[in-house]
């Protein structure tokens, strides 16, 4: 057993530029938003889509909150998955996301449900809204 | 998947090295191996060693220890 562990790499926070860079990483996020609504459009009938959390860059402290909703009908799973994995790759992160139909949010909207309630109420942008919210 | 290129990705030249700055600046603490990086970034291993191998030079990464 004279395998060695393989070697774990990680960011050296003394590198000279180390918070410049992150400042930079960090503000660079809104990852081409053109581009993700396009891609969003495509999954399906779509009413509705909110980014928060990790895509916006505010430190949302609500842990419920989601970075992602998607509010749509006769979306594709398929295609979704894979646009959500192929995001994931982008951001480098594994994003918390949602998505429902039209039926529920608007069920959820009326009901206060607390999930969507701390996404409208903490800092979000719509990328697509066609429910007039 | 995207075919437009970011700014960052013209600015620093490559979007394999662009996706492993976001990954690494936004998963700071545990420490990856190059394997589990190019699994969560869906790159190849061989690029993300290469990047590794320069990110290493200047000292924006180290070896956990």
């Amino acid at each position: 057993m004279s395998k060695t562990a393989p070697k774990r790499y990680m960011l050296n926070t003394e590198f000279s530029s180390f918070y410049e860079l992150r400042e930079l990483i960090f503000k660079s996020l809104p990852a081409e938003k053109d581009d993700m609504v396009r891609r969003i459009n495509n999954l399906g009938k779509i009413r509705l889509a909110i980014i928060s959390g990790l895509f916006i860059n505010k430190g949302n402290s609500d842990p419920l909150a989601a970075d992602l909703l998607i509010v749509g009908d006769y979306i594709d799973k398929r295609k979704a998955r894979s646009f959500l994995r192929s995001i994931e790759a982008e951001v480098g992160k594994e994003i918390k996301y949602s998505m429902m139909d039209k039926e529920e949010f608007e069920y959820r909207l009326a009901m206060f449900d607390r999930f969507i309630r701390v996404l409208l109420e903490g800092p979000h942008e719509k990328l697509i809204n066609k429910l007039g919210i | 998947m995207s075919k437009s290129r970011s700014k960052l990705e013209v600015l620093f030249g490559s979007k394999a090295r662009v996706k492993m700055l976001k990954f690494l600046f936004h998963n700071q603490g545990p420490g990856f191996t190059a394997r589990e990086i190019a699994a969560r970034i869906q790159e190849l291993p061989a690029t993300v060693n290469i990047e590794i191998k320069k990110f290493m030079e200047i000292g924006l990464l180290r070896v956990k220890k």
